[in-house]
């Protein structure tokens, strides 16, 4: 799939834009703080129902103005969409596909499917389970509605179930409803976790492969699933359930004294190792970067995998931290892939420029297309 | 600042504290009983009165009634043997409205939540098993809500009532009669899905 055509109205910098765009390579290079890294962000609100820098739409109306607008024209084998996003002060955003109002911000999911590399991706390493969690669930999210509705029943009955371990301090005689707290939580938590466990071995082998090509076969990259729950199959449901069940039942001690939920999928993890050791402790900045652009380029190939198409990928500011062959690798393997990518400085680009690059030069709220 | 003469003001409040009612309904609602005539007023406020000090739970199942026990309860032709478990008087409306239906009901009044407090304790789940005990009950048909805390609940009280001896059946989740599948959302089919059966 890809992105025909932009128009933006009063968002972020921009007062008006109104814009085609290549299937291939979209350059939009100029100064800092003048609206590149803007373009990238509607698109991804466009695909995701919000963006990736904050989640106050407040943010993204233009200084003095009360509202902001997109519209994306997205090319796909089934079609042409036409996806308008819009939000006013103070009022609810709005979701028109081809035209048709949606009720549900949730409708935007499956129209346009993005990929999304930026700096702040690094937190995937450098950072705690919870990131690392939040990128895997909004991946699976994107591929499965039935993994995301799990996961908000999988927080709901957490709460309940924590806030039963709290009252239970105080009236005893509620221990008798833990067991049915337990269950619920394991059946769906079992879910989750096969699911997870799923995703990431095809994420493991897909980032391997792309990560040899990146690094010209030096370097191997895996990633291991670390659940909290331990069982003998991760994707057998039952059998991670019951090891689930058994796990609360004998650590209910300790679980009432904390007052929480000590074991489950919100305590879940993966390691990302180069040959056998973890980037986070061991990498280099530069290899930390290429490992998570591995990971990205393996997060398309599934997405193509599981769509049938291609999604959108958004480089933001991330050229100029790679090498020169690793730069080089991406231009010739993503040919087939509609990429927009910030930059500074087009030099790089032009030298090897071909008919597949568009370049486009961002002042201050104004794209001129060269 | 206000807007409203006292009484108005107070009237409007009242309706707001109403359920699904937001303040412009309120007032649209209190400036039409200010234009009725007194009669009317009067029979909308003996209405709310007469409800509210008639209406009691029935002693056998907990629904709403004004002569104990309910006419549901009472009622000859009804199948003694097997009770449905509901959450709230309204489910009961919604079952009885199906006529499939010829069994007896219980009204749980709640559902189990510890996030507001509710536990089994605090719902009729007591009488519920003295009934089963008591009478000749062949079967208990869990028909509390599809989210959590309906579930929670129709496990617990599917784990009392083993121990009785008595078949306990959950009601079915899947697609609403008439519909087309294309509408159906993704998790009521994956649901809908798991619960088949053979033909």
């Amino acid at each position: 799939m890809h992105i025909d055509y932009i128009k933006l109205i009063n968002f972020r910098n921009y007062g008006m834009l109104d814009m085609e765009f290549s299937k291939n390579f979209n350059i939009l290079y100029g100064d800092n703080a003048q609206g590149k890294t803007n373009i990238l962000e509607s698109i991804f609100i466009c695909a995701s129902g919000r963006s990736h820098r904050t989640s106050r739409d407040m943010e993204l109306i233009k200084m003095g103005e009360d509202s902001y607008y997109i519209r994306l024209d997205v090319e796909k084998e089934s079609g042409k969409k036409e996806i308008e996003v819009s939000y006013k002060q103070e009022e609810k955003k709005r979701v028109r596909i081809n035209g048709v109002q949606e009720p549900k911000i949730g409708s935007l999911m499956g129209n346009l499917n993005t990929v999304m590399f930026s700096p702040e991706d690094l937190m995937i390493i450098k950072q705690g389970p919870s990131e690392r969690r939040r990128f895997i669930d909004i991946t699976i999210s994107q591929l499965r509605p039935s993994y995301f509705f799990d996961l908000q029943q999988y927080n709901k009955v957490l709460v309940q179930r924590n806030t039963l371990l709290k009252s239970m301090q105080n009236n005893r005689r509620l221990v008798d409803t833990l067991d049915v707290w337990n269950r619920n939580l394991a059946g769906v938590g079992a879910r989750i976790v096969k699911v997870r466990n799923e995703f990431i071995e095809k994420l493991s082998e897909y980032s391997e492969k792309s990560h040899r090509k990146l690094t010209n076969g030096e370097e191997k990259l895996t990633i291991k699933y670390s659940p909290s729950i331990k069982a003998d199959s991760l994707n057998d449901v039952q059998n991670v359930e019951e090891s689930f069940i058994k796990l609360m039942e004998i650590s209910v001690k300790k679980e009432m004294e904390k007052c929480t939920t000590l074991y489950g999928p919100q305590r879940d993890d993966y390691d990302i190792c180069l040959d056998g050791l973890s980037l986070k402790m061991f990498g280099s900045q530069g290899q930390q970067r290429t490992a998570v652009l591995s990971v990205k380029l393996a997060e398309i190939e599934i997405m193509k995998e599981d769509t049938g198409e291609a999604p959108v990928l958004l480089l933001d500011d991330v050229m100029s931290e790679l090498d020169q062959n690793r730069q080089e690798y991406l231009i010739n393997n993503l040919k087939s892939v509609q990429t927009f990518i910030t930059c500074t400085d087009k030099d790089f680009f032009s030298k090897k420029s071909g008919k597949e690059l568009s370049f486009y030069h961002v002042v201050s709220g104004c794209v001129l297309k060269e | 600042m206000t807007y409203y003469a006292a009484p108005v003001a107070r009237l409007v409040e009242e309706f707001e504290k109403l359920p699904g009612i937001g303040h412009k309904t309120a007032q649209r609602l209190a400036f039409h009983i200010l234009n009725l005539p007194e009669e009317k007023v009067e029979s909308l406020a003996g209405a709310i009165r007469e409800a509210k000090l008639k209406i009691k739970y029935c002693s056998v199942c907990s629904n709403l009634t004004d002569v104990d026990p309910c006419s549901i309860c009472r009622g000859g032709t009804r199948d003694r043997s097997v009770i449905c478990v509901v959450e709230d008087p309204k489910d009961v409306v919604a079952m009885e409205k199906t006529r499939e239906f010829k069994g007896l009901y219980h009204v749980l009044h709640g559902a189990i939540s510890p996030m507001e407090g509710i536990g089994p304790e605090d719902i009729k789940i007591k009488e519920l098993l003295a009934r089963i005990s008591g009478e000749n009950v062949r079967e208990v048909i869990l028909a509390t809500n599809p989210n959590i805390e309906g579930e929670a609940t129709a496990m617990y009280i599917s784990k009392l009532i083993r121990p009785l001896g008595v078949k306990t059946t959950r009601i079915a989740h899947g697609i609403p009669v008439g519909g087309n599948l294309e509408y159906a959302d993704e998790v009521t089919l994956a649901k809908a899905l798991e619960g088949r059966r053979e033909i």
